[in-house]
């Protein structure tokens, strides 16, 4: 399987003991040891709980973009590795009204990602949810949290950022100003003028969001994807039918994507017809659904991609340097 | 036996029902995995009564003419043509089998090579791999999908060709789409362009149906959480499994294309219809929508299982589903009985890029695992030249409903239905 990866030699993890020994290796664990500490003490401090993911359930984030769920057998019933903990974060929300996990998640993601130096078959989530709150809120929480994150990296550990050829300097500009903000549509348009082919009703192409990444000066928002460029679970909006009250955060300097959240759609009826919507058949959806039907608090929330995160501290090229133990897709690794 | 006669009604039906109860709803089920299936009224459907009617003045072989500097043949009829996204041989392609016996077994790898062969695209049924299993590594071998997707990559001509991988409501659980764009086996036809998925919205047998077929009892157990399995045969070793036929409006079906296509932005997206009344406006929003071909599957059986009332009684007409559909908003495909020049000639004049080829392959092939699907469509397409050039055409797509003449007593059903005009009858 490694003739895929031809193309990209040397974009490629060494093998593992080299990997872990290697000193950029070890600087970037360093720094996303001070993220993991800097997110739990931020987001204790606003008042959410950390609860610990579940690993395997019956379903899971039905995916996108093409990625395939791993499958567990689970006493003679295929049970699903976590590709994201969406819905067990809805149903925490009936203990608590803010809750936070730092989740694995595996994706096995199109061989053709390996390419976009960000996507690894298994990652962490800085997940969020929480009750009652709007896209503006949660939003907010990204904004804080993101600010947060680099004003104590940059305090506690900078010798590992210049170590790695970070420019202090440019991280620091983070903290400066607001973040931008921009819609699906308006993204679309930037890309045009660009020359950039972007389909308007579908997610931002990763070339084309490395674009606007590039462009950028500041994290930005991206407001409004339209329906059928996400999961059934990112509400519709009951005022502009066909786009979506969710979110993307993309970071400048090419890094792309870190943030990726909405206001969640909570009622039975409007979940039913969505799965249909995306192709998924309710019925293997039987206990979330009980419960939805049961009654869930309505919500909004967010994953923060940890391992991205930590590659746009560092400014390491591949996101597989960031992690102790990479699995890029397509490529069997231990 | 009792002596009660009833001459001139269905005796012979109502005893077969009244001693074999609900399992007489269904064709014999000792034929399943041996026959095709698909009534065929004695007099032929709409298009089989049509008649090609070639012109006295020929403008477009004048063209033809001037073009080669000599009078054109039947042989310089060019049968190459766009489906769906894909470059074809001939204006037909292999549809889908599904996963009866005779769908998942040597006939679909035989079918499939012979079509890798001639260059045509190929369409992989719908839960081939929920029912036959998709395995990976040593047990790949044994697996259904991948095999006949390698037979097909053994023999297809560079530049031509594709695999079209279906799924339907059911296989949503078993991610077949998403299986296949993450397999490294599926990267040679995205590299070149050639790997398509379709969205099985139903089927011409039974329409209305989700997926039928008869289960032996470990084969049922395998798939008992996914699929209703039911006891109509009374015997553990006949066991009907059902599929739903999915909810779809034309919200449904448009968010499903549009996140096909957002998901597997490398693949051709395809949609089949059932010979649905409201076709066309299924097919309307299917295309604006951004499907690369819309298969019409007319109500003429196929290889899955049906019961009888659905393959005598109901569903659409071919010919009825093309008039209804008009002048088409995309690449537009039909299946229904295909198997010779002279009917997939009408169906191309009536607006069809290409046409499926279902029954008929699987029964070439039958006839000869090496040859027969080859051969087949050798006769059909030496048919078609002939058929086309005696209409002053070099190209399937020069075709028009300006080459078909329907009898009177179809041709006033024949008229558009939104036009207020009356036929006029002879005296």
């Amino acid at each position: 399987m490694n003739d895929t990866y031809d193309e990209n030699e040397g974009a490629l993890p060494p093998a593992l003991p080299v990997h872990l020994a290697s000193p950029t290796t070890q600087r970037a664990l360093r720094v996303q040891h001070q993220v993991l500490i800097a997110t739990r003490a931020f987001l204790g401090a606003e008042g959410f709980v950390e609860l610990l993911p579940p690993v395997i359930g019956p379903v899971t984030d039905p995916g996108v973009r093409g990625s395939k769920q791993l499958d567990v057998d689970y006493y003679g019933h295929r049970y699903k590795l976590m590709t994201s903990g969406i819905f067990y974060k809805q149903a925490s929300l009936l203990a608590f009204d803010k809750i936070f996990y730092i989740a694995p998640n595996v994706r096995a993601e199109p061989v053709e990602t390996c390419s976009t130096r960000r996507h690894l078959a298994e990652f962490h989530q800085i997940d969020i949810e929480v009750a009652g709150a709007t896209r503006t809120q949660v939003q907010a929480v990204a904004e804080r949290l993101l600010t947060h994150v680099v004003g104590h990296v940059l305090a506690t550990v900078p010798d590992e950022l210049t170590g790695l050829g970070r420019d202090l300097a440019v991280l620091a500009e983070v903290l400066d100003e607001p973040f931008g903000r921009t819609t699906h549509a308006g993204a679309v348009a930037q890309l045009h003028g660009l020359g950039h082919p972007q389909s308007p009703d579908a997610e931002i192409d990763w070339e084309g969001e490395e674009l606007l990444s590039h462009k950028a000066g500041q994290p930005f928002f991206i407001d409004d994807y339209p329906k059928g460029s996400r999961g059934f679970y990112d509400r519709e909006s009951t005022t502009e039918p066909g786009v979506l009250r969710n979110f993307d955060l993309i970071a400048p300097g090419g890094f792309g994507e870190l943030v990726s959240g909405s206001e969640r759609e909570s009622e039975y009826a409007r979940i039913v017809t969505r799965m249909r919507e995306t192709g998924e058949n309710p019925a293997k959806y039987a206990w979330y659904l009980d419960m939805v039907r049961a009654g869930i608090p309505a919500s909004a929330g967010f994953g923060m991609g940890l391992e991205r995160l930590v590659r746009f501290l560092t400014g390491l090229d591949s996101v597989w340097q960031v992690n102790a133990y990479p699995k890029v897709p397509g490529l069997v690794s231990p | 036996m009792t002596a009660v006669r009833a001459s001139g009604y269905p005796e012979a039906a109502v005893r077969a029902r009244a001693a074999r109860g609900a399992a007489a709803v269904f064709p014999p089920e000792e034929s399943y995995g041996q026959e095709v299936f698909g009534g065929t009224p004695a007099s032929g459907d709409l298009l089989d009564q049509a008649r090609l009617v070639p012109p006295v003045f020929v403008p477009l072989r004048l063209e033809k003419l001037i073009e080669l500097g000599r009078e054109p043949l039947f042989s310089d009829v060019d049968l190459t043509t766009g489906i769906g996204g894909f470059a074809s041989s001939l204006p037909v392609f292999l549809s889908a089998f599904g996963s009866t016996q005779l769908g998942g077994t040597e006939l679909a790898v035989a079918a499939s090579r012979q079509a890798g062969r001639l260059g045509i695209p190929m369409v992989i049924g719908e839960n081939v791999v929920p029912v036959n299993g998709y395995g990976r590594g040593a047990a790949s071998a044994n697996n259904a999908l991948l095999t006949r997707v390698r037979a097909y990559l053994e023999e297809v001509p560079d530049g031509l060709g594709g695999v079209v991988v279906q799924q339907s409501t059911e296989d949503a659980d078993a991610e077949v789409w998403n299986l296949v764009y993450s397999d490294p086996a599926a990267e040679p036809l995205l590299a070149s362009g050639r790997l398509g998925f379709e969205l099985k919205v139903g089927q011409g047998a039974k329409p209305g149906l989700g997926g039928m077929t008869l289960l032996d009892a470990a084969a049922a157990a395998r798939v008992d959480d996914q699929y209703a399995v039911t006891d109509v045969f009374g015997s553990p070793e006949r066991l009907l499994r059902s599929g739903s036929p999915g909810t779809f409006t034309d919200e449904i079906l448009r968010q499903q294309i549009r996140l096909m296509r957002n998901n597997f932005p490398r693949a051709r997206i395809w949609v089949k219809l059932p010979p649905g009344r409201d076709v066309a406006q299924a097919a309307q929003v299917a295309w604006t929508a951004g499907a690369d071909a819309v298969t019409v599957d007319g109500a003429e059986g196929g290889t899955g299982w049906a019961p009888t009332a659905f393959l005598d009684h109901v569903g659409v007409p071919l010919a009825e589903c093309l008039r209804r559909i008009g002048e088409p908003g995309g690449c537009l495909l039909a299946g229904g009985r295909m198997w010779e020049g002279a009917r997939v000639v009408k169906a191309l004049a009536l607006g069809v890029r290409a046409a499926a080829l279902g029954r008929a392959a699987l029964i070439a092939v039958d006839e000869d695992r090496g040859q027969g699907l080859v051969r087949l469509l050798d006769a059909l397409a030496l048919e078609s030249r002939l058929l086309i050039s005696a209409l002053g055409k070099y190209r399937p797509d020069a075709l028009a409903a300006e080459d078909l003449w329907f009898p009177a007593d179809v041709a006033s059903a024949e008229l558009p239905l939104h036009l207020p005009v009356r036929p006029v009858s002879a005296p």
